[in-house]
């Protein structure tokens, strides 16, 4: 992580990069450790933002299991970002179709609730594949099977490569905070942005025949609810385990910052994409291997290299970081990093009105 | 001696002939390049594509290419030609678009479909002829748009990415696709009222020649946005007179000429070989 962030200069106020032209940079922490898989973030962005005709099939938020196809199926192979970090050539990408995102299904309410009939309640034909479809199935065999659970919004990059795909400048990624938006007047539903994302989070509404997609719930972060008070993203606020923290990158005194840039055990998600995502991840940890005895050895249940596939190289330092200071704290020694990783107290869970003086 | 006159008497006809037949032709269809000629018509039946006026409104064949643009696979186009006619009321102007496209892509409401479209361009002002691409900042166009998904635009545009539809389009366009396979073709019929509507839209009264370009995409090939089979930029012809050079008059004059030089030269070869026998 440290690498595009370090060799880019950083603005007058911060060593931390933010994109030209932006003043400050809103981001994300997700502590995997700590996701249970229940899909509240879904449903509270879900019923938000896409229950309209034509986003039926979007999930702005969606939770998937690793290792597994995730949502839209197979969308780490679909293409998109960027050649190389200079940021001048995207890679060609591919919009997925209905049945890799998942069809609604048609169930069979109408013949249990008015017909009568003894049948069990389920889709009515064409369930082969949906979101979820390979929840928690993960990879390894008994007893050595492992999986763990990826939430995905828009990643609110620092080089866009959406952005740089829509050749009407529909998206933008807006001056005060960095979050990356469409412009609904702008756009013609080229669908440039969706094949030119590579996770694939930017999404065609059918009905409008625009593009839409996460917009980091700007509306709560700038007060504009009943009371008029701030609130983090939906999809953070609701999670039980509270496992995402909510602020800005270039706030050095916010455990963002402190995660990301100082302990590096924040990590961005497929590094190789090269458009810098401002949503990081705690990588997550899982007990050792058991014998068929079912004692634990030391080798790793999530083999090394895939967490590198996902995260980095970055990887490697960041799990030794928190093993380190895990070590310490049991040992009763103070540890900062296990302390911002414990942190339940809201005020610095989300930090998002640090700059309003600005 | 009698060969020798009759040797003559045929150079001579034939000589005749081809001179006839060199100025004669071009006349008939003399018509300067990039020049797409429009009927003056008193009856408008005209709206449908299918209308019966269309039989006698003449008809240019305008090729086309992919338009150079930074979306991806913009070489990728599918439609080569299309076949434009236009006709002018004392009110309106109907401009008929037909080419051919095996497949009827009416529809936008899958994430991977695209539908057909086609578009006229015109300069917004016609005293100047602006970029071909979707004109620039300061030299705008008008663009007639027609998709099968959306139905009929009417487009302001002042360079590539800037495309903004009019709140109140004045453009009607009536589509049909017919035939199936390689001829089945689609036909799509334009027409505006001649005065201009409202500011930044061109005046199509104008009494000079009008600037006019095409633009066509196959959806099913995800053609969309400037991944499209553009024509270069045409003209109608409003100010009466031939305008810009007659390429063809010209040829078929030095032609003429040459053919007839050639002749006389020959035949006197020939007499004056004879004559020394």
């Amino acid at each position: 992580m440290s690498t595009d962030q370090q060799d880019e200069q950083g603005d007058e106020d911060t060593l931390v990069n933010v994109a030209d032209g932006v003043d400050h940079q809103v981001a994300m922490v997700m502590d995997l450790n700590k996701c249970i898989g229940c899909q509240t973030c879904t449903i509270a962005c879900k019923s938000l933002w896409t229950e309209d005709g034509g986003s039926e099939y979007m999930y702005w938020n969606n939770v998937e299991t690793k290792p597994g196809e995730g949502y839209p199926r197979g969308w780490e192979d679909s293409g998109g970002g960027w050649e190389s970090s200079e940021h001048s050539d995207r890679s060609p990408g591919e919009i997925p179709d209905e049945e890799d995102y998942g069809r609604a299904w048609e169930f069979n309410h109408s013949e249990i609730m008015y017909e009568g009939s003894d049948e069990p309640l389920r889709p009515r034909e064409g369930a082969e594949w949906g979101p979820n479809w390979d929840e928690d199935q993960g990879a390894g065999e008994y007893p050595n099977s492992y999986y763990f659970y990826l939430p995905r919004i828009c990643n609110h990059c620092t080089h866009p490569s959406c952005v740089e795909a829509c050749p009407r400048s529909a998206l933008y990624k807006r001056q005060e905070d960095g979050i990356v938006l469409v412009d609904q007047e702008r756009c013609r539903g080229y669908r440039y942005c969706v094949e030119g994302c590579p996770y694939k989070k930017v999404y065609y509404n059918t009905v409008s025949k625009k593009s839409e997609k996460c917009i980091f719930c700007y509306p709560r972060i700038e007060g504009e609810g009943p009371d008029g008070e701030t609130f983090a993203p939906a999809c953070a606020e609701e999670c039980p385990p509270q496992l995402r923290l909510v602020g800005f990158l270039d706030d050095e005194e916010g455990p963002i910052h402190k995660l990301v840039n100082e302990y590096e055990v924040a990590l961005p998600l497929h590094p190789e994409f090269r458009t810098q995502p401002n949503v990081y991840y705690i990588p997550p940890f899982a007990p050792g291997q058991h014998t068929e005895d079912g004692e634990t050895v030391d080798i790793d249940r999530i083999p090394r290299q895939y967490l590198r596939d996902l995260f980095g190289d970055g990887v490697d330092q960041a799990l030794d970081t928190i093993e380190r200071e895990r070590q310490r704290a049991r040992q009763g020694e103070d540890s900062e990093l296990m302390e911002l990783l414990q942190d339940k107290n809201p005020a610095k869970q989300y930090r998002l009105e640090v700059f309003e003086d600005d | 001696m009698t060969d020798h006159r009759r040797t003559l008497t045929l150079t001579a006809v034939l000589a005749g002939l081809i001179v006839v037949s060199t100025v004669a032709a071009p006349m008939v269809s003399a018509r300067p390049a990039h020049e797409i000629p429009v009927s003056e018509v008193s009856t408008a039946d005209l709206a449908e594509p299918n209308a019966d006026g269309w039989e006698e409104v003449p008809a240019s064949d305008v090729p086309l290419s992919s338009a150079p643009s930074s979306v991806p696979n913009a070489d990728d186009t599918s439609v080569e030609t299309v076949d434009v006619q236009a006709a002018r009321t004392d009110e309106r102007l109907y401009v008929r678009l037909e080419w051919h496209d095996a497949t009827r892509d009416m529809n936008a409401n899958a994430t991977r479909e695209f539908a057909d479209a086609a578009a006229v361009q015109f300069p917004t002002n016609t005293s100047s002829r602006p970029p071909i691409a979707m004109g620039g900042p300061d030299n705008q166009v008008n663009v007639w748009y027609w998709s099968g998904s959306t139905g009929t635009q009417e487009l302001l545009a002042g360079g590539a990415g800037s495309t903004t539809p009019f709140q109140n389009p004045t453009v009607q366009a009536n589509a049909s696709h017919s035939g199936t396979g390689g001829n089945a073709t689609w036909t799509v019929v334009y027409s505006r009222q001649l005065d201009a509507p409202s500011e930044n839209r061109t005046d199509l009264r104008t009494d000079g020649d009008l600037d006019v370009a095409f633009a066509v995409w196959n959806g099913s090939n995800g053609e969309r946005s400037g991944q499209k089979a553009v024509s270069e930029w045409h003209y109608y012809p409003f100010s009466g007179g031939p305008q810009g050079p007659p390429y063809e008059t010209l040829l078929w004059t030095v032609a003429g000429i040459a053919i007839v030089a050639v002749v006389g030269v020959t035949s006197f070869g020939i007499y004056r070989t004879r004559g020394a026998e």
